[in-house]
């Protein structure tokens, strides 16, 4: 039942994004009970012997007790990351064939995102680009984080075109403490120069997500006759045909988003291709499983 | 070329639909945006053209189609020549041959007239065109096949003889409707006749002629006063020459009123005369009573008048009658019920013929009697039989005789089942006082000879009746409590009727109801082979006489014509069922089933009646046959050319449906990518 409204086109008709973000992540965060794959928050780890120099604090006093001896326990949620999400309002995100913008399904993923790191008490920040750095909300754990994170992704526009190296160049600036950095981008580029590009974040020691954002018409166009298409950010027309679209195009795509996979692991970088009639939660369960394995 | 309903090419307007379609939709190219077409190239222009060629080519069809139904749906359709148009006619020319054509006309009679018209006919006849003769009587007879040949055209109209049938321009125009369907050729019809008013059918229809036949009426003769012997009422036999009664109608047709004497002839020999006035158009008659002058066997009567009009043949009517003893029947009382007999006896005299005469035997005389002597036996409620009687009964019935039984309430108790009807007796159903106090006759079989004139039983009181099984027997009529009252099984060649009470006045009312009368004469006549059963040996020519009723295998029949000579080949006589009169005279016939008849046949008296068909009425007979006007002397305009409307829509639908075809491939081709995805989503 609630996977229904985790549908990219029953979430589009709630207006406000902060209703949306708690919509998929309450819903999704309470499907989790039955999993035991997923820990994370405050949960205990471990127990380590006492050193001195050790927080006393942290000394489970009912253990020392019974046993005389000095434990500490650890918490896995007692180290906070940093989460940074760069979302991608070039034209292209413009495209939605369904009803639903790409842009607009970028929006509810980041925020869905952002919202998760502030229950998790992470560092959310956020960074809207194009051709440039059109907005930037640094992360942080404050009062009020959210609610800055939601009105800066819900007030993103597309712009123009992308151009990955010139944002990207900038964003290493941004980032100055290691975290996770999430990419929402329809990476309508050379997937050697998409990696090229964002591969600097990695080296700096961030873990790197990158959501390939596309509509299903994108994947496979489903043509009735020859139509005139026209580039939604250079603004050039071409006729096509169904037959080019159901044979080349098709073979082009699968090996682009082959190539972006492979390259995407090669670098160590987490790539996943959302298709925006997906519901968004599995988008979610890919961060998830990445933020718990590694950090 | 025209068009059934030209306002449905109205529906052209459709036609722009298509041109909306496929020329004014298609330059709204809009494109439609895409986020990049880095996977896009740009040879994909030879598409676009693809896509215009796909869409001329349906377009075209599509307008095509829609073309197509308006022209169906307005009914198009062409003048096409007919061969009557080509020049290409048969001439026919009828000669009515029919009994009227007897009469004279001064010197000649109208037959020759006839002939001689007809020669007048064929001879304007131009070369080379096909012509056919035909006489005119109650059938049509082809006197040539068609030809050319003038020599034979003329030479089978002189070979044209008078006949004594009937005129009948219904069986003219049947044929000659029969002519154009199987020739396809148009008719220019010549009748060369009297144009009785009598021959005309009944039904208008019936003398309708094809649209490509032409008639002209060529009449011959005039009217004229004519007085016949219409009708001869005679008995067929004659038992009692004293009570021989014979009354003839004589009638004038067109005909002043006159006193005409009527001669009764027997053998040639003139036996009586009597002067009848005939009214004015009216219808005068003489009766003859006594013939004694009849011979044993068949005589050959005839009623002559003196008319001195133009048409003698009509003023003798032929009859035959046979003179024969009566036949015998028996009635055997064993003396218990004299009421019975003297019932019966009264009955059976009360004809006018005296066909019977009753004998009276006690049964055990009749046990030892030849009772093949009779033509029918009557049992009176015997009850037990002597020793021999139901033995005899069941040899005499086999071999064709006949028995009526009356199973009364002695039968009853003496018999166990009915003799030679052999059903079983069941006890007796008694009406009593304090119940319904008697039975009444609820069904009766009104079709049979024995049950016509007994008016339904009706009043008649059964008080006490034997119940007889049914199970051999028809039932002929029945009790108002379901038993049957009158029975009737054929046994070998012989016949039984059963009634189930007595003939005496104590358990029915019957003898003393005017019913009773008609039930003897019915049941006797039926089963002594007289009445309504015998062939009737006075018909008029065109009428037929049967010869076998199917039993007879292997018998063979004899029929001599009025000349004396045999008219059956061999093979009809062995199988034929029935032989037509032909003409007028005595006819000895001999049926395969040995019984030998003279029958006299005489012209059908409608030919008498020499009154000529209205003007209006050829007029109208004409115009079936021609579309074009009648001028004011009754003939046509001629056949100056004629075209008959063809329709165009049976190719045109053809053609649509083609069309419709080529439209599904190629809109099928066109849509098919659409389809493509899907396939590959499913893959």
């Amino acid at each position: 039942m609630l996977q229904r409204f985790l549908d990219p086109s029953v979430l589009a008709g709630i207006s406000g994004l902060d209703l949306v973000a708690k919509t998929v992540v309450d819903g999704f965060i309470s499907g989790l009970h039955r999993s035991p794959d997923f820990g994370f928050s405050q949960e205990f780890a471990e127990y380590r012997m006492y050193s001195p120099g050790d927080d006393l604090r942290h000394v489970d006093w009912n253990v020392f007790a019974r046993s005389e001896k000095m434990f500490l326990k650890r918490y896995r949620g007692e180290t906070n990351c940093q989460v940074s999400v760069l979302l991608d309002a070039s034209r292209s995100m413009k495209y939605g064939s369904r009803g639903m913008e790409k842009m607009e399904y970028a929006k509810f993923l980041a925020a869905s995102i952002c919202y998760l790191a502030h229950l998790q008490r992470d560092a959310a920040g956020l960074i809207v680009f194009d051709s440039e750095v059109r907005q930037f909300v640094p992360p942080s754990t404050r009062q009020g984080q959210i609610m800055r994170l939601l009105h800066g992704i819900d007030s993103a526009q597309t712009g123009a075109e992308t151009v990955l190296e010139k944002p990207f160049a900038h964003l290493v600036d941004y980032l100055r403490r290691r975290g996770l950095v999430v990419a929402i981008s329809d990476f309508w580029e050379n997937p050697e120069t998409v990696i090229k590009t964002v591969g600097p974040l990695r080296s700096r020691g961030n873990e790197l997500i990158l959501f390939h954002v596309l509509d299903p018409q994108e994947i496979q166009p489903k043509l009735r006759g020859p139509v005139l298409l026209e580039d939604l950010e250079s603004g050039a027309k071409m006729e096509v045909s169904p037959d080019y679209v159901s044979h080349e195009y098709k073979g082009k795509m699968s090996a682009h988003l082959e190539d972006m996979k492979s390259r995407a692991a090669g670098a160590n970088i987490d790539y996943f291709m959302v298709d925006t009639s997906r519901p968004l939660d599995e988008a979610l369960r890919q961060y998830l499983a990445i933020r718990a394995g590694r950090l | 070329m025209g068009f059934l309903n030209p306002w449905f090419l109205g529906g052209l307007i459709a036609v722009g639909l298509p041109i909306w379609l496929h020329l004014l939709k298609r330059h709204k190219t809009d494109p439609q945006p895409f986020p990049s077409l880095m996977f896009f190239e740009h040879r994909e222009q030879s598409s676009v053209q693809h896509r215009r060629l796909d869409y001329i080519l349906l377009f075209l069809l599509r307008l095509l189609m829609l073309v197509l139904l308006a022209l169906l749906f307005a009914g198009p359709y062409i003048n096409r020549l007919t061969a009557k148009g080509a020049g290409k006619k048969l001439l026919v020319v009828a000669v009515d041959r029919s009994f009227s054509m007897r009469t004279k006309e001064g010197t000649s009679t109208r037959l020759d007239d006839a002939k001689a018209e007809a020669l007048n006919v064929l001879s304007k006849l131009p070369p080379g065109q096909p012509a056919q003769v035909v006489a005119l009587g109650d059938t049509l007879q082809a006197m040539t096949q068609q030809t050319t040949d003038p020599g034979e055209l003329r030479g089978a109209v002189s070979a044209i003889k008078e006949s004594d049938a009937r005129a009948s321009f219904g069986e003219l125009s049947r044929y000659l409707r029969t002519l154009t369907e199987s020739t396809k050729t148009p008719l220019d019809v010549h009748l060369v006749s009297d144009l009785q008013k009598s021959g005309m059918p009944p039904g208008f229809t019936d003398v309708r002629l094809d649209q490509d036949t032409d008639i002209t009426f060529h009449p011959i003769g005039k009217v004229q006063p004519n007085w016949a012997v219409e009708t001869v009422i005679a008995p067929q036999h004659v038992y009692d020459p004293k009570r021989v009664r014979i009354s003839a109608t004589v009638t004038g047709f067109s005909a002043p009123a006159a006193t005409r004497t009527v001669t009764l002839l027997m053998n040639g020999k003139t036996i009586q005369s009597k002067s009848v006035t005939v009214p004015e158009n009216g219808r005068g008659s003489a009766e003859f009573t006594g013939l004694d002058q009849a011979s044993y066997g068949f005589n050959r009567c005839e009623i002559r008048i003196d008319s001195a009009d133009g048409l003698p043949a009509d003023d003798r009517y032929a009859f035959s009658v046979e003179r024969t003893d009566p036949k015998k029947v028996l009635f055997m009382d064993d003396g218990r019920r004299q009421d019975a007999q003297q019932f019966f006896r009264a009955a059976l005299n009360a004809t006018d013929d005296a066909a019977f005469q009753l004998e009276v035997l006690r049964p055990e005389v009749a046990a030892t009697s030849d009772l093949s002597k009779y033509a029918v036996v009557v049992l009176n409620d015997l009850g037990s039989l002597p020793p021999g009687l139901d033995s005899s009964l069941q040899k005499y019935v086999t071999n064709g005789g006949s028995l009526l039984e009356a199973i009364g309430p002695g039968s009853a108790v003496a018999l166990p089942r009915v003799p030679v009807l052999d059903e079983a007796i069941d006890g007796t159903s008694y009406a009593s006082r304090e119940g319904e106090r008697f039975f009444t006759v609820s069904d009766v079989d009104t079709g049979h000879d024995v049950m016509k004139n007994v008016e339904r039983f009706d009043g008649v009181k059964i008080y006490l009746a034997v119940n007889v099984g049914t199970a051999k027997s028809r039932v002929l009529a029945r009790l108002s409590n379901g038993k049957p009252l009158v029975l009737e099984r054929k046994v070998g060649e012989g016949k039984v009727l059963v009634f189930t009470s007595d003939f005496g006045a104590a358990n029915n009312d019957l003898p003393r109801h005017y019913a009773w009368v008609p039930f003897v004469q019915k049941s006797v006549a039926y089963l002594g082979g007289g009445g309504s059963t015998e062939q009737p040996t006075n018909l008029a020519v065109g009428e037929y006489v049967e010869l076998r009723t199917g039993n007879e295998k292997g018998a063979q029949a004899e029929v001599q014509d009025p000349d004396g000579q045999r008219v059956l080949s061999l093979e009809e006589a062995a199988q034929a069922r029935n032989f037509e009169l032909t003409r007028e005279g005595f006819y000895e016939v001999r049926t395969a089933g040995g019984k030998r008849s003279l029958v006299a046949a005489h012209a059908n008296r409608k030919e008498s009646d020499l009154a000529v068909i209205p003007q209006e009425t050829l007029d109208l007979w004409k115009a079936t046959g021609s579309s074009g006007p009648v001028n004011a002397s009754g003939q046509g305009t001629g056949s100056e050319g004629n075209t008959t409307p063809w329709s165009l829509s049976p190719f045109i639908l053809l053609v649509l449906l083609g069309v419709a075809l080529a439209e599904s491939v190629v809109a099928d081709r066109y849509l098919r990518p659409q389809a493509q995805p899907q396939e590959t989503k499913a893959a």
